[in-house]
């Protein structure tokens, strides 16, 4: 398969998934009960019944899924009932909220997790292994609501880290650079609570894989070659236990995009899940869809480009591809 | 593992374990000055104030939107004619320094304070109060405020014979008279006009609208709002209050709030100081959390008294939703009711429910209202027994010897209840109460559902019973007739009825009518008493117990003047003070 075609076939996989979830995502929650006429509150029926026809939300379920679908092919998602805004606009500044708080926890979680699964993969035995591997279950069985909020209780105590936001409040008023420090410091805690679950699945994830390549045939030759068994590791058992690990990627990317809405609810973080939370409880069809949308993309593309870093990582792989 | 690498293991392991415990257990002792003095401070201008809410405005436009960031946002930032006090529920003058009523008192005469300006510096005129009518009343606004402001299902007549004079017209003789208007805040024609003319105000001052676009009345004007972070107030320089001292108010210069959707995190700022109070009062399960901080000086926790407002467990009475379901021949019965209603221990209820912070209660009206409570509302007391006998008397019994009664045609004595889904107090309360009628042999199935689709079920009558929530926004009942009329859109066991469907509904209609349209106090309690007597006779609603209200916030707030209801500290923010002259957050 040549690399265009391979591209295309991404591409066209990511369409398709984009619009799959956010299809599934607009008819479930139309076809659900409650829709966002009723406000959170009680009110006068005939009110309510009045906003549902200017909302076109007593129309057949049918006639508004084929609306949304003919103006989303002309990437139009929408007006979102909740905040009077366009879907896409609110999709954009959120989005990068959230990529924000997902490259930082992706960086952690890597920069954790795979030195240690390197560590607990080569050495089986011993007292550090063992307290790296209590480690991850603990980190892996905790909830992320659990881990946010030990977080927040850890910011709140010591006082080293603001309790939650993005932001404070005068930070539109500063200069980029205060802008940027502001950020980042109010990134750590929200980043460390989606990064150490994401880490402990690296570590065992790395470790295993670590264990099963220093057996293989060719680190044995290269050993015998005269590399040193640290550097038969690093160089050639290491590029192909990343296979596994690679993989792993482009899932957990599409996961901190529209899986981190606990988190971003709990820290305060304006992001991605927590739009997708708020449209959810307000039956913001259109937001939700697009919510799903966004989520459901940056999937595709996360497993897209783990794709192109295991064809980069393990030569084997991208020939398997080719053929 | 040699030695060494086995003794700086275990430092590790020790020192993982007790720096935490350090850290989150050290001693956090404010200074001195934080801590509260034994006499009262005098409260000066300057610093600021941050505060927490869990939603974001859905729109700045309270006429349009009636949820409870809208409603803040309203509170700091319009003004109204007249206003209650929350804490006395005393009418007192707001932008109106007085009125006066006819002899029928059918027609208010308003006069506006002087020199009354918006934030932009713009007078305030009569212009402004026909326009805000106006707004209300255009079918095109859909105002979520129209319905309570039609006494008599009318709209009021207005008129303005000069800039400061604005005279209001009732289409009969209503009680409450001009209290309607403290749900009215004020708009600015000047900023609006164009879009009211163009059948586009609902779509006006939405939550995309830039804050320097909106105008203020109010003590604060919005001049930041990062959605999903925070609303930012900053004193607003024409605010026309001042207090005894001819101070002009509001003391802060800045009251910020921050949007935390998570209760938890919440109470963690408040416990932290990031915050000094929250939008609503205490969960009893935060009291024990918080009280210690009280005893460190850090926060000053009060207690306010009965809520006005308690769990309402509903009934669907709407014939046509048991017209062909053979369980409306027991389920439509008061006395089923009545069986049910005997057969909660209210005390344990409030003991289970809300950690001892509540009273048992028996009808809509709580001894928070301290003007309508009726103390000797007919009671249903804690007897398994006299419930059995009730049901026994709709011939329901255990006909299979398993754990449920059937009726006589084995239909099981089994209901659905929705519960608003993530409200922590209504699904345990759900979970008391089913586990108490399990003991009698009636089954309840709990759904936990979101709240706008258990409001849209109710709205249908697609449901068999729920337990909700809902706040009056007066305690005078007669304003509450949306909630008492057969008629009402909030007659919520049997909405928008064109006529009463039974008997004693159409004799809480007369007596209500009849209740509204009295002046004399006497003769309205004596009415609406009996009111009450029907209602718990026939209990279309059970209700079980009313919670106590508490309130925290950082010593460094003083002057509070906190009502019963929510937002209880924000709807006085104009007191809120710093001590000390405030240092700023």
């Amino acid at each position: 398969m040549t690399l265009g075609r391979f591209l295309l076939r991404r591409a066209l996989f990511a369409l398709l998934l984009t619009f799959v979830a956010s299809s599934a995502a607009l008819l479930l929650t139309l076809l659900s009960p409650g829709d966002f006429a009723a406000d959170g509150t009680f009110g006068d029926p005939e009110l309510m019944a009045a906003r549902r026809t200017q909302l076109g939300l007593d129309r057949p379920v049918a006639a508004q899924y084929a609306d949304w679908v003919s103006r989303a092919v002309r990437l139009d998602f929408g007006q979102s009932l909740l905040y009077s805004r366009p879907v896409a606009g609110l999709l954009g500044e959120r989005a990068l909220n959230t990529a924000v708080l997902a490259a930082a926890a992706l960086g952690v979680a890597t920069v954790l997790g795979i030195p240690l699964g390197i560590y607990t993969g080569t050495r089986q035995r011993g007292a550090g292994v063992r307290v790296v591997r209590t480690l991850s279950v603990v980190m892996l069985s905790m909830p992320p609501l659990i881990a946010s909020l030990v977080m927040v209780l850890f910011a709140a105590r010591t006082g080293w880290f603001p309790v939650g936001g993005m932001m404070s409040a005068g930070a539109s008023e500063m200069s980029w650079a205060g802008w940027m420090a502001d950020v980042a410091h109010h990134i750590p805690l929200p980043a460390l609570a989606l990064a150490l679950p994401l880490a402990a699945t690296l570590e065992r994830l790395q470790g295993q894989a670590m264990s099963d390549a220093i057996r293989q045939p060719f680190v044995r030759a290269a050993e015998a070659r005269g590399l040193s068994s640290d550097q038969a590791m690093l160089r050639h058992g290491w590029r192909v236990s990343l296979g596994a690990v690679l993989g792993l990627y482009g899932l957990m990317i599409g996961s901190l995009f529209s899986g981190s809405f606990i988190v971003e609810v709990v820290t305060a973080w304006p992001g991605l899940g927590r739009l997708m939370y708020d449209a959810l409880r307000a039956r913001d069809l259109y937001l939700v869809a697009g919510c799903a949308a966004a989520g459901a993309f940056c999937l595709a593309v996360g497993t897209f480009l783990a794709d192109v870093l295991l064809a980069v990582a393990d030569p084997r792989a991208h020939m398997e591809a080719r053929s | 593992m040699n030695r060494h690498s086995r003794a700086l293991l275990t430092i590790l392991i020790v020192a993982a374990i007790l720096i935490p415990y350090w850290l989150l257990n050290r001693d956090r002792t404010p200074p001195p000055s934080a801590l509260l003095p034994a006499a009262a401070p005098v409260p000066t201008r300057g610093g600021s104030a941050v505060a927490s809410t869990r939603t974001d405005p859905r729109s700045f436009n309270r006429l349009v939107h009636g949820q409870i960031a809208t409603e803040i946002v309203s509170m700091l930032t319009l003004g109204k004619l007249v206003r209650i006090d929350r804490v006395t529920q005393q009418l007192e003058p707001w932008l109106a320094e007085r009125w006066e009523a006819s002899p029928d008192n059918q027609i208010f005469t308003l006069r506006l304070r002087d020199g009354l300006r918006w934030s932009d510096g713009v007078p305030f005129t009569s212009a402004d109060v026909l326009f805000t009518l106006d707004a209300v009343y255009d079918p095109r606004t859909q105002s979520s405020l129209a319905s309570a402001l039609k006494p008599g299902g009318q709209p009021l007549a207005r008129s303005a014979p000069d800039a400061r004079t604005v005279v209001v017209t009732f289409p009969g003789v209503f009680a409450p008279g001009i209290r309607i208007l403290d749900n009215l805040p004020i708009f600015p024609k000047h900023k609006l006009e164009a879009a009211l003319a163009a059948g586009e105000f609902a779509k006006a001052w939405t939550a995309d609208t830039p804050p320097s676009e909106l105008v203020s009345m109010g003590p604060f004007m919005l001049t930041q709002y990062a959605p999903a972070q925070r609303m930012v107030f900053d004193r607003n320089p024409h605010y026309w209050r001042r207090d005894e001292r001819e101070v002009q108010l509001p003391y802060l210069d800045r009251l910020t709030i921050e949007l935390v959707p998570d209760q938890e995190a919440e109470v963690v700022r408040l416990q932290s100081g990031r915050t000094d109070f929250m939008q609503h009062g205490l969960r009893p399960s935060d009291l024990a959390t918080l009280r210690p901080l009280e005893l460190q000086g850090r926060l000053q926790i009060e207690e306010l008294g009965v809520s006005p407002n308690a769990d309402s467990f509903v009934f669907n009475l709407r014939p046509e939703r048991w017209a062909k379901d053979p369980r409306g021949a027991w389920f439509n019965r008061k006395e089923f009711r009545q069986a049910l209603s005997h057969a909660i221990d209210r005390e344990a209820f409030s003991d289970a429910v809300f950690l001892g912070t509540a009273v048992p209660i028996h009808g809509p009206i709580t001894p928070g209202n301290k003007d309508w409570f009726w103390a000797s509302v007919p009671r249903y007391e804690f007897s398994r027994e006299k419930a059995r006998a009730l049901l026994a008397g709709l011939g329901l019994a255990n006909r299979d010897q398993d754990e449920w009664l059937e009726d006589e045609r084995g239909n099981e004595a089994r209901f659905t209840a929705l519960v608003f889904r993530g409200n922590a107090v209504l699904e345990r309360s759900a979970a008391v109460i089913r586990d108490d009628l399990r003991q009698l042999g009636v089954a309840v199935d709990i759904v936990p559902l979101e709240p706008n689709s258990i409001l849209q079920r109710i709205v249908g009558g697609d449901f068999d019973a729920a337990f909700v929530q809902f706040f009056a926004s007066d305690t005078d009942p007669a304003n509450s007739k949306d909630f008492w009329l057969s008629s009402g859109g909030v007659h919520l066991w049997n909405i928008g009825q064109k006529a009463p469907a039974t008997d004693w509904e159409r004799q809480i209609d007369e007596l209500m009518i009849r209740q509204s349209a009295t002046i004399d106090m006497d003769e309205r309690r004596r009415l609406f008493n009996e009111v009450q007597r029907i209602f718990a006779e026939n209990l279309p609603i059970l209700y079980f117990a009313a919670p106590r209200v508490y309130i925290a916030a950082s010593a460094r707030l003083i002057n509070l003047y906190p009502a019963l209801t929510p937002p209880e500290i924000i709807w006085s923010a104009d007191t809120l003070a710093i001590r000390d002259g405030g240092t700023s957050r």
